[in-house]
């Protein structure tokens, strides 16, 4: 039970974040994969589909946000509704933490972006589960920095 | 927030502006060389940690080869004391110096030695974030799934070893903070993939961490949990109670700290993740092939517990929710009890109620939901036993679901359609599949040949059936695609080889056919009107394919020049393998028929091929050619040989899908058999999947009496004794070394490999365990011992089989062996005693009781030799009843009467049996069960009868 990857793709397909919690893709594999899965999931995008698809060993649970994909690549004995409300916890952390969040903060604060990340996800694994408690430690965090 | 840097944001904000591509990379040379210039100079902390920031974009862009010049950087950032310069420190090592090519070791080796010191230095610091930061670094940076390791006699090793003593502390101190703790136990468990080997003494301190009564503590902790309890499952029950409290406290009873609820459902994610812990451990499998986890392994208390906890998730997911985020929840947990609840309540109204509720779901609205209720009614369906029938009368809606506007949902629905497949169904079920397969779209078609294909093979029942339905799915699964691939995987073609070639009498009704398809194509008929029609399928390479071989080889069973024009038809048509294997046949052709009028065709095809621009259609055309031109018809007959048979025992298709070939339902499966019948008859083939020869003796006499011999031949003689308490059965094994007496050999490695009961392993009619185990080195004898618990009523089909091996003189041996472990075996008089009177009016009144049809079970059985009423009543003690003479010694019909307690740890049952002699020889018994079980009459009376038969 792990997750191997989270992405996150605008529509024109360019990576927003990207963190691979698997360290044996080679460079050609992860741009090859992040392309194949934005044609998989911008394909994807009308009302009756699911917010599920397989893809290679995964499934890719994700979930649009404006112009955003959410990604999240799971295992195939993972349960996929939970790692769906993962995604839109982080979501709401970040939307609180940039302050009503739009693509334009994810570009400019990139490297912010994975400081959160990894109060949530960490080792491919559902790290914090407490959205106060989340806040609370990235505010200490930035008080650090 | 902090403030964001300046000069940064410009930077972006450029590049976002750049008109095209040739504009950014101008702009980006510019940095990198401002950069250059600044990094050879001297520069504070805040300029520093804004140009590594530009690198990363820059890289992150995708120009990655220009970014060399952070790497050092970085280093320094890392070594500084300060706290913001550390954080983009290990972010930069992370961004600029990821995996990209070579060996996966090499990077992990690469790393350690860079950045160890660093590590070790900030593990040890004394303020909490640093450590933090650190210890992220070692749970995301080291992380790999290929299944790359580092050893103990790795270069690296102690600096491995080093961290994993530290981490382990931080999991363990009783001083360490919760958040150190998660981190710590998410790290260790990345840590221990790449460097396992985590002494086991302190595996029982880490398992601790499901206690602690902090929620992210504990999940995060379930990672490292279940890898520690995978390898050493002998800890298992000791995790069980803490499990069961937690979930029972968050679900039942509602307790779980305000911060951790989300949209009103508390602490989602601990409560999948404790309920998905408890459905891998039941579904992995011990190193010996037994299921990590089973019933038996809960006490009454943590049972309760768990099924209170499904029960309530599932009442919960029908209370209404608030809002999309409360209701994924909740839908969440339900699937999620939904998968174990199979595990934890066999009753079959249980999973009836399952099964309905969620045939219910699958034509919901939402499609989520459709596509978590096939998913869940597939995993139901493969876990337990007989279910597949349920589904029959829905077949018409989950075919339905093929045509879903999901593509998600409809592979779903196709996996769905094939496991609940059974042998009526799977005839009407492939036929519609075939009808299917050209509305199927590209990504699903290869899927879709190879299930087909797996299906036909499991459940036929019929050869030529199964040979004219593959190469039905060859005709109509068309050629290559765009990309070079075709739909039907090579495993799907090379098998109907095999069976063709190892099966004597399909071969002429193969190669009828093969001819007819290529010359007729299948076209379509059912054009359902409501969807688009099918696009043109190209020519069917892997139907050429089997043509190529199985005419090559068989052409003489159809019409010589018939079968020859209809592949050579197909030659330009097809890619270069097949026209290499096409080349082939037409050499088997021109030396079979070497006065035919095709000869002349082929000799010019050879010749034509000379000039191939493909080395292996020349190679071949030129070698056909030579041999073409020799006279010598004896020299190409030597060259052209017939196909040996093949001698393969499971069929690569069910590798290809992962699955397991002992599926239930597949056992009369007259592919296997086909397969294999060529198998057996050929030269060195000494695979046999049944039991040794010579089992039948010992497993026979184990039936009647309580020691003996249980096997013997030249190397080991195995002697039984058994000794039953209720419903505790123990058997006693000693193993004599026969080889040691003649030949003074050692016998070594003498294993105990398996020993499987055949029981149903969600609720087990009786657990068997391994009490004593044999020494592995035998000079004269050695002893073993299982016990075996009857739980409930055992079927006669269910006895255990055991595997042994061992080598002795060089010779590597193994035994499959049986051990008779049935019902009657829990039978016990308790030293009743019974008179003719009282066996009578027990007899009617189980009679009135239970009813003819299911209190009684009449047989008859003839025994190999004659008998007189003394033998039968030893016989009857023997088995354990209380026995009543009904007719003198010499007297005709022989009656007797015996009466007993059935012994099973969920309940007892009372038995009596009446054995009556037909006839006047004194070898043909009726035999009458009556029993106060229901069903249990039947399976005595089977068992009584075997035990007569084999007298």
């Amino acid at each position: 039970m792990s997750i191997n990857f989270i992405l996150v793709l605008n529509r024109q397909g360019k990576t927003r974040l990207v963190k691979w919690f698997n360290n044996n893709y080679t460079a050609g594999e992860k741009s090859r994969m992040i392309s194949e899965i934005h044609r998989l999931v911008g394909s994807r995008d009308s009302k009756p589909q699911s917010n599920f698809v397989e893809y290679q060993q995964n499934k890719l649970v994700y979930r649009r946000y404006a112009g955003l994909y959410f990604i999240s690549a799971i295992g195939p004995y993972d349960n996929e509704l939970s790692y769906l409300e993962s995604l839109h916890f982080f979501v709401e952390i970040l939307d609180t933490y940039f302050d009503n969040v739009c693509e334009l903060d994810l570009v400019l604060n990139f490297y912010k972006l994975y400081v959160v990340l990894d109060e949530i996800y960490l080792g491919g694994e559902i790290h914090q589960i407490s959205k106060s408690r989340v806040l609370d430690r990235l505010t200490e965090l930035e008080a650090l920095a | 927030m902090a403030p964001q840097m300046k000069g940064l944001t410009q930077f972006i904000a450029d590049l976002r502006n750049a008109k095209d591509t040739e504009e950014e990379q101008r702009r980006i040379n510019l940095e990198i060389n401002n950069i250059h210039s600044k990094f050879s100079g001297k520069v504070n902390s805040y300029d520093r940690k804004k140009y590594l920031c530009k690198l990363m974009y820059i890289y992150l862009l995708g120009y990655t080869d220009q970014v060399d010049v952070g790497v050092r950087e970085s280093f320094q950032l890392l070594s500084s004391s300060n706290y913001s310069e550390k954080q983009l420190g290990y972010l930069a090592v992370q961004v600029l110096q990821p995996y990209r090519q070579g060996r996966v070791k090499d990077f992990l080796v690469t790393q350690m030695e860079q950045m160890h010191s660093i590590l070790l230095r900030d593990l040890k610091s004394d303020s909490e974030p640093i450590n933090c930061l650190a210890i992220n670094h070692i749970a995301s940076h080291y992380r790999v799934n290929d299944g790359t390791t580092i050893g103990q006699n790795d270069d690296t090793a102690p600096l491995w070893q080093e961290l994993v003593d530290i981490i382990y502390s931080y999991c363990t101190s009783p001083i360490s903070t919760p958040i150190i703790k998660s981190k710590a136990a998410l790290a260790l468990n990345s840590l221990l993939k790449v460097f396992p080997g985590l002494q086991n003494n302190w595996i029982p301190r880490l398992l601790t961490l499901l206690d602690n009564p902090d929620i992210n503590v504990m999940t995060s902790s379930i990672p490292l949990v279940e890898m520690l309890i995978t390898q050493e499952p002998r800890y298992i029950r000791s995790i069980l109670p803490s499990i069961s409290r937690r979930l029972y406290a968050i679900i039942v009873e509602q307790k779980c700290p305000e911060d951790f609820f989300y949209y009103n459902t508390p602490a989602p994610w601990l409560v999948i993740k404790l309920l998905q812990l408890l459905e891998r451990l039941f579904v992995s499998q011990k190193p010996d092939g037994t299921p990590m986890l089973s019933i038996v392994d809960f006490d009454h208390t943590v049972l309760g517990e768990l099924r209170a906890i499904v029960a309530q998730s599932i009442q919960n997911a029908g209370q209404p929710a608030r809002g999309l985020p409360n209701r994924n929840s909740q839908s969440a947990i339900l699937f999620q009890s939904v998968s174990l609840a199979v595990f934890l309540d066999a009753s079959p109204d249980a999973i009836d109620g399952a099964v309905a509720a969620l045939l219910g779901l699958i034509d919901s609205q939402d499609t989520n939901t459709k596509y978590l209720a096939i998913d869940a009614l597939i995993k139901l369906t493969r876990r337990s036993t007989g279910l597949e029938s349920r589904f029959d009368s829905r077949m018409p809606q989950i075919f339905q679901l093929l045509y879903d506007k999901d593509v998600s949902v409809r592979r779903k629905a196709l996996d769905l359609i094939c496991t609940v497949c059974h042998a009526e169904t799977a005839p009407n079920i492939v036929g519609k599949l075939l009808d299917y397969f050209p509305y199927g779209d590209f990504s699903i078609k290869q899927e879709l040949a190879l299930k087909i294909a797996v299906v036909a093979e499991t459940f036929a029942t019929d050869t030529t059936w199964y040979v004219s339905t593959m190469l039905r799915l060859l005709s109509i699964g068309g050629g290559y695609n765009a990309n070079g691939n075709s739909f039907i995987s090579h495993e799907v073609w090379e098998r109907i080889v095999q069976i063709v070639v190892n099966n004597e009498e399909l071969q002429p009704k193969t190669t009828k056919l093969v001819v007819s398809l290529l010359k007729n194509p299948i076209t379509r008929t059912n054009t359902d009107p409501k969807k688009a029609p099918p696009p043109p399928t190209g020519t069917p390479e892997s139907l050429v394919k089997v043509a190529a071989v199985v005419l090559g080889e068989f052409c003489n069973t159809v019409d010589p020049e018939q079968s020859f024009r209809v592949l050579y038809d197909h030659y330009f048509k097809v890619s270069l393998v097949t026209r290499a294997m096409l080349l082939t046949t037409f050499l088997k052709y021109l030396v079979k028929f070497p006065d035919a009028d095709f000869i002349a065709d082929i000799v010019d095809l050879f010749e034509v091929e000379t000039m191939s621009l493909d080395l292996e259609i020349q190679t071949r055309a030129h070698e056909y050619l030579m041999l073409a031109t020799q006279p010598s018809q004896e020299f190409k007959r030597h060259v052209v040989r017939p196909l040996p048979v093949f001698v393969q025992e499971e069929s690569p298709l069910y590798k290809r899908l992962g699955l397991d070939a002992r599926r239930p339902g597949a056992r009369a499966n007259a592919v296997a058999a086909a397969a294999a019948r060529g198998a057996v008859e050929a030269p060195n083939n000494v695979v046999n999947s049944g039991l040794t020869p010579g089992w039948q003796a010992g497993y026979s006499r184990m039936l009647h009496y309580d020691a003996g011999i249980f096997f013997e031949n030249q190397l080991v003689k195995i002697l039984y004794r058994i000794v039953k308490d209720h419903h505790q059965i123990t058997y006693k094994f000693s193993v004599i070394n026969n080889a040691g007496k003649s030949a003074n050999t050692v016998i070594n490695g003498f294993t105990l490999l398996s020993i499987d009961p055949q029981c149903d392993n969600i609720n087990p009619s009786y657990v068997i365990t391994t009490t004593e185990s044999p020494d592995a080195t035998i000079s004269t004898k050695t002893s073993m011992e299982h016990v075996v618990k009857i739980r409930h009523i055992v079927e006669n089909n269910q006895s255990p089989r055991m595997t042994i091996t061992f080598t002795c003189g060089g010779s590597f041996n193994q035994l499959n062996l049986k051990i008779p472990v049935t019902l009657l075996r829990s039978l016990s008089s308790g030293g009743m005693q019974i008179s003719l009177d009282e066996f009578n009016i027990r007899w009617s009144q189980i009679g009135s009781q239970l009813g003819p049809d299911a209190g009684e079970r009449v047989t008859e059985a003839t025994i190999p030799h004659r008998c007189n009423s003394s033998n039968i009543v030893r016989l009857l003690t023997r088995l354990g009843f209380a026995v009543v003479q009904g007719s003198p010694d010499d007297a005709m019909p022989i009656e007797v009467y015996g009466a007993g307690i059935l012994n099973t740890s969920s309940s007892n049952y009372g038995l009596l049996c009446k054995l009556t002699s037909i006839g006047v020889d004194g070898k043909t018994f009726r035999i009458a069960v009556r029993c106060t079980g229901g069903g249990v009459a039947e399976i005595i009376a089977d068992s009584l009868r075997e035990v007569l038969m084999a007298q």
